[in-house]
């Protein structure tokens, strides 16, 4: 319950924060560059000097956008591959089986890296996308199990006896019992496709870092921009934020995740 | 009789195919063109024969393998089993190397020389370099070709990082540089991430609930973030920690102690924030197996028995350990990629480095060549892994259960 009001405050801070703040794309900075935090700037402002409080609030945005496509993708591609298989059986299932396996020990980080590094125009679609495609393995194989171990609850059979259809038994007995368990992987990609933006953004291979504010490009330009008379970590009103941010995030959704958990497995309840 | 006639048909479908594969690399000459039949022939009547006579040849073959005793054995067989699939898994990840330059849109030449050169002499060189790589040939010989190069060891050279160099001295120069940090940390996060979750999951006292729940939350951290706050504190604040590199600049690289001391504090940073972030990745997993364990039979009779607490909690660990093995695998890639990133924030002169620098100066070569190490480590590393697991658990090897 914490957990998911974290993660509706941070939701609500990514909305509104944009609203309120001016666009950190227009250039024209609105003070000395430099500035460490003060009433006038929550955050201070960086090099430029910018306001780094409404970077802050688009690149939460921003990111949450990037969580939100992978997430979907992700979980598209998971639910289909783990689901497949256990459904048809046969060639399908070894077919897919062999396809998560394959991608399971392939590793997805540096392919997302080279991707993206010769993708030259990258936005945050094409980002949430390679992040979503190269990280739903996992996922699958969860989603496999979970499905595995529904087909052999009684009530399924009981349905099968009745006479339903193969079809109608997916979605009629199945497919709701999932629902809540799809919810959770999609939450838990959501949280893969903030931090791997961050990620990569910070080799330099996220969203354009000239033209998109996330939470990533904004650690980026803290560690990369040249610092006039000082070094680059001397500046902690810049690149503390954005971290916390995804910081909380990842872990609101640990602990929606842990939630959700103990009610798919009530051993641990006893504790 | 049926059953020839139809393994005949396959062996000439197959041999055709064959036949298709050859064609391209047909040589021009007339001379040699000759020989050049005569050998497809050869190999076409090869398979053909093959195909027909496989039901006589299947019992010798049969005979002779039974023959060789060990490779019978249960666990010869689980490796050659492993090895076959992470053969597959390295061909699949070459050929992505060999295509994703080629299916992007774009030209990795124009890649290299970016959009804002232009003129005749930007022309005159990027028509030599496309001749030079040989872009415009069929796509099946650059594949050919592709492979004979990765099988010689050879992947080009640097035009930009290191100007000239072969890339694959590059990247053996750099490669212990992020085993040295990844392999300690996957092992010592390893015992310290289970043995953490163990005690919260078996004591369930306070102290070590709080070590747990730190843990675990730690984990909930980007580690490259980590290591920029660790390095704003430690180089920031206390100034007593270096942040950039892998020695002061003043010093001559050397097997002395001053300099290895000195490599040791640029060392300390990027394994500390890994091994913070990483050792609560095991720790969750741990404690629910050991909650599990407690719960079933053998537990609660050995308790009946009054053995000691320490006693018990050895036999839990024994079987709450084994499936965190399968664990490896995953996080093993997990933590190469943020090794990577981390070597690119600290200036540790890894892979990571390597290809943040070959990315931010378009040197192609040099990017492809960084992935394409790290693929292959990564997947000898998930074979090792596997290969242990086999080695722990009998129930893996022999193929049965589990």
């Amino acid at each position: 319950m914490i957990g998911l009001c974290v993660f509706m405050a941070i939701l609500m801070f990514g909305i509104i924060g944009p609203m309120v703040t001016r666009n950190p794309l227009e250039k024209d900075p609105v003070g000395r560059g430099y500035l460490p935090p003060s009433w006038e700037y929550p955050l201070g402002t960086n090099i430029f000097g910018e306001d780094l409080f409404a970077q802050l609030c688009t690149g939460t945005r921003n990111s949450m956008i990037v969580g939100g496509i992978t997430g979907i993708v992700g979980t598209l591609i998971a639910v289909i591959a783990g689901s497949i298989g256990p459904y048809k059986g046969g060639l399908a299932d070894g077919i897919s089986n062999f396809v998560t396996n394959v991608i399971i020990v392939f590793p997805t980080l540096p392919l997302l890296i080279v991707l993206a590094a010769v993708l030259q125009q990258r936005s945050l679609l094409l980002v949430a996308l390679l992040i979503g495609v190269t990280n739903w393995p996992w996922a699958a194989r969860s989603i496999r199990s979970q499905v595995l171990s529904l087909k052999e609850r009684e009530y399924v059979d009981m349905a099968r006896m009745s006479g339903m259809s193969d079809r109608k038994v997916a979605i009629v007995e199945i497919l709701p019992n999932m629902l809540a368990y799809t919810l959770m992987v999609f939450v838990i990609m959501f949280g893969i496709g903030v931090v791997a933006e961050a990620g990569i953004s910070m080799l330099g291979v996220g969203p354009n870092p000239g033209t998109n504010v996330t939470l990533g490009t904004m650690l980026y330009w803290a560690r990369m921009l040249p610092h006039v008379g000082a070094a680059w970590w001397l500046t902690w009103w810049w690149f503390i934020p954005p971290g916390v941010m995804v910081a909380a995030v990842t872990t609101s959704i640990f602990v929606m995740h842990s939630g959700m958990d103990e009610v798919f497995n009530p051993k641990l309840r006893k504790v | 009789m049926e059953k020839t006639k139809k393994r005949g048909i396959i062996g000439v479908i197959i041999g055709f195919l064959v036949l298709l594969l050859f064609l391209p690399f047909s040589p021009s000459d007339t001379s040699s063109q000759l020989s050049f039949v005569l050998l497809i022939v050869a190999i076409e009547a090869l398979i053909i024969e093959l195909s027909i006579l496989a039901p006589v040849l299947a019992p010798i073959w049969k005979k002779t393998v039974g023959r060789l005793r060990f490779l019978n054995h249960p666990f010869v067989r689980f490796v050659a089993k492993k090895a076959a699939f992470y053969l597959i898994v390295t061909f699949i990840a070459l050929s992505f190397i060999f295509l994703i330059p080629r299916l992007m849109p774009g030209n990795p030449i124009d890649y290299m020389f970016g959009t804002t050169a232009t003129g005749v002499d930007v022309q005159e060189a990027k028509r030599r370099l496309e001749a030079f790589y040989g872009f415009s040939k069929p796509l099946l010989e650059q594949y050919v070709n592709f492979w004979g190069q990765l099988l010689r060891g050879d992947l080009g050279q640097s035009f930009v990082v290191m100007r000239g160099r072969a890339v694959s001295t590059i990247i053996m120069d750099r490669l212990p540089f992020t085993l040295v940090l990844v392999v300690p940390v996957l092992i010592i996060s390893f015992f310290l991430g289970n043995w953490i979750g163990a005690r919260a999951g078996y004591l369930k006292s306070k102290r070590s609930d709080i070590v747990y729940f730190a843990a675990v939350f730690a984990n909930r951290m980007p580690s490259f973030w980590l290591v920029m706050v660790l390095a704003f504190l430690f180089a920031g604040v206390l100034g007593i920690l270096p942040a950039y590199g892998w020695y002061d600049p003043g010093l001559i690289p050397g097997w002395n102690f001053m300099f290895f001391l000195n490599v040791l504090q640029h060392y300390f940073l990027p394994f500390i924030a890994l091994l913070v972030v990483w050792t609560g990745a095991w720790s969750s997993g741990m404690r629910s197996m050991i909650i599990y364990e407690t719960n079933s039979g053998y537990m609660s009779y050995g308790q009946q028995l009054g053995f000691r607490k320490k006693k018990l909690m050895s036999y839990a660990n024994r079987n709450a350990i084994l499936p965190q093995f399968t664990g490896l695998n995953m996080i093993f890639n997990s933590l190469i990629g943020e090794t990577l990133i981390i070597e690119a924030v600290l200036g540790w002169p890894g892979i990571g480095l390597l290809s943040f620098d070959s990315i931010t100066s378009r040197d192609y070569p040099v990017i492809l060549g960084a992935f394409l190490v790290i693929m292959v480590v990564v997947i000898l590393g998930n074979f090792l892994i596997d290969i242990l697991y086999g080695i722990i658990d009998p129930r893996i090897r022999t193929g049965r259960g589990g």
